[in-house]
């Protein structure tokens, strides 16, 4: 972990959703709303097609912070909006989502970072932010 | 029955406590593709999001309270946020409370916030999540 500074960019992830991983995901979390695995019942329901759990989207997001800092322990606050589905085709390509995160504020022991996720072009998250310790 | 603002304040409490171990926070680990070692092994600790799956052993408390008149087939998820005193580790026994903190109405839609509360048996503080969820009664 190097020492960061407001405005500096930690590197980016790119995390490719299948079907297979909503089922996965499904299965780890016991989260089985059908919405995540079965075409008939997300149409059922008006949405564009299957779409991801927000918390497993979640769960990626965050991983651009941990992955940066040495101890994933020290995340002490992390927080996201739901704002626009992804979609998870049932073919080999999935939903490619695109992670970042840059410093808003580090002070007093602590660094903010903004995270963005953004698939087909669209941020699918809002006011993403995870605060973490740092020395 | 139907939620409304007078229900703010009212706490569910998980049935059961649920045991961490550390082959489960793998499992879960894999499934969000996450390879990070703090993940693996003997002192094995959590994904930030776990908490969200022992939280929703409260939730379902919450869920099944037939005064509200909540149907999981009609919520969506709107936001979600953690604070974290420490992170979950396996051994934890962790008991887990969901307070309703908040409910606005607007036309067939239920904007509702409950605060979830999750400390080992012993009463040491883990982590505390604050959802947000939409209940659209339309059609009901």
């Amino acid at each position: 972990m190097n020492k960061i500074s407001a405005g500096d960019v930690l590197p980016e992830l790119t995390v490719t959703l299948r079907r297979e991983d909503l089922v996965r995901y499904a299965g780890a979390s016991g989260d089985f709303n059908p919405i995540h695995w079965s075409d008939r019942m997300a149409a059922a329901l008006g949405l564009p097609g299957v779409i991801a759990h927000g918390m497993l989207t979640m769960a990626s997001a965050v991983r651009v912070v941990t992955d940066w800092l040495d101890d994933p322990a020290d995340l002490v606050e992390y927080g996201v909006r739901f704002t626009k589905p992804v979609v998870v085709p049932d073919d080999d390509a999935g939903a490619e989502v695109v992670f970042s995160a840059t410093a808003a504020k580090v002070a007093d022991g602590l660094a903010e970072f903004d995270i963005t996720a953004l698939f087909a072009g669209e941020k699918v998250l809002g006011r993403a932010r995870a605060v973490v310790r740092v020395p | 029955m139907t939620i409304d603002a007078t229900m703010v304040g009212r706490s569910y409490a998980a049935a059961e406590s649920y045991q961490v171990g550390r082959e489960k926070i793998r499992e879960f680990a894999d499934a969000i593709g996450d390879g990070n070692p703090a993940y693996r092994g003997a002192d094995a600790v959590a994904p930030p999001t776990f908490a969200f799956m022992l939280g929703s052993l409260a939730l379902e408390q919450l869920l099944n309270d037939p005064e509200l008149g909540l149907r999981l087939d009609r919520i969506v998820h709107g936001a979600q946020k953690f604070t974290y005193s420490r992170p979950i580790k396996a051994g934890d026994d962790i008991a887990a409370t969901a307070t309703i903190t908040t409910v606005r109405k607007a036309g067939d839609v239920e904007v509702i916030m409950y605060e979830t509360a999750l400390s080992t048996v012993d009463g040491e503080p883990i982590a505390t999540s604050t959802s947000t969820i939409s209940h659209n009664r339309a059609d009901s």
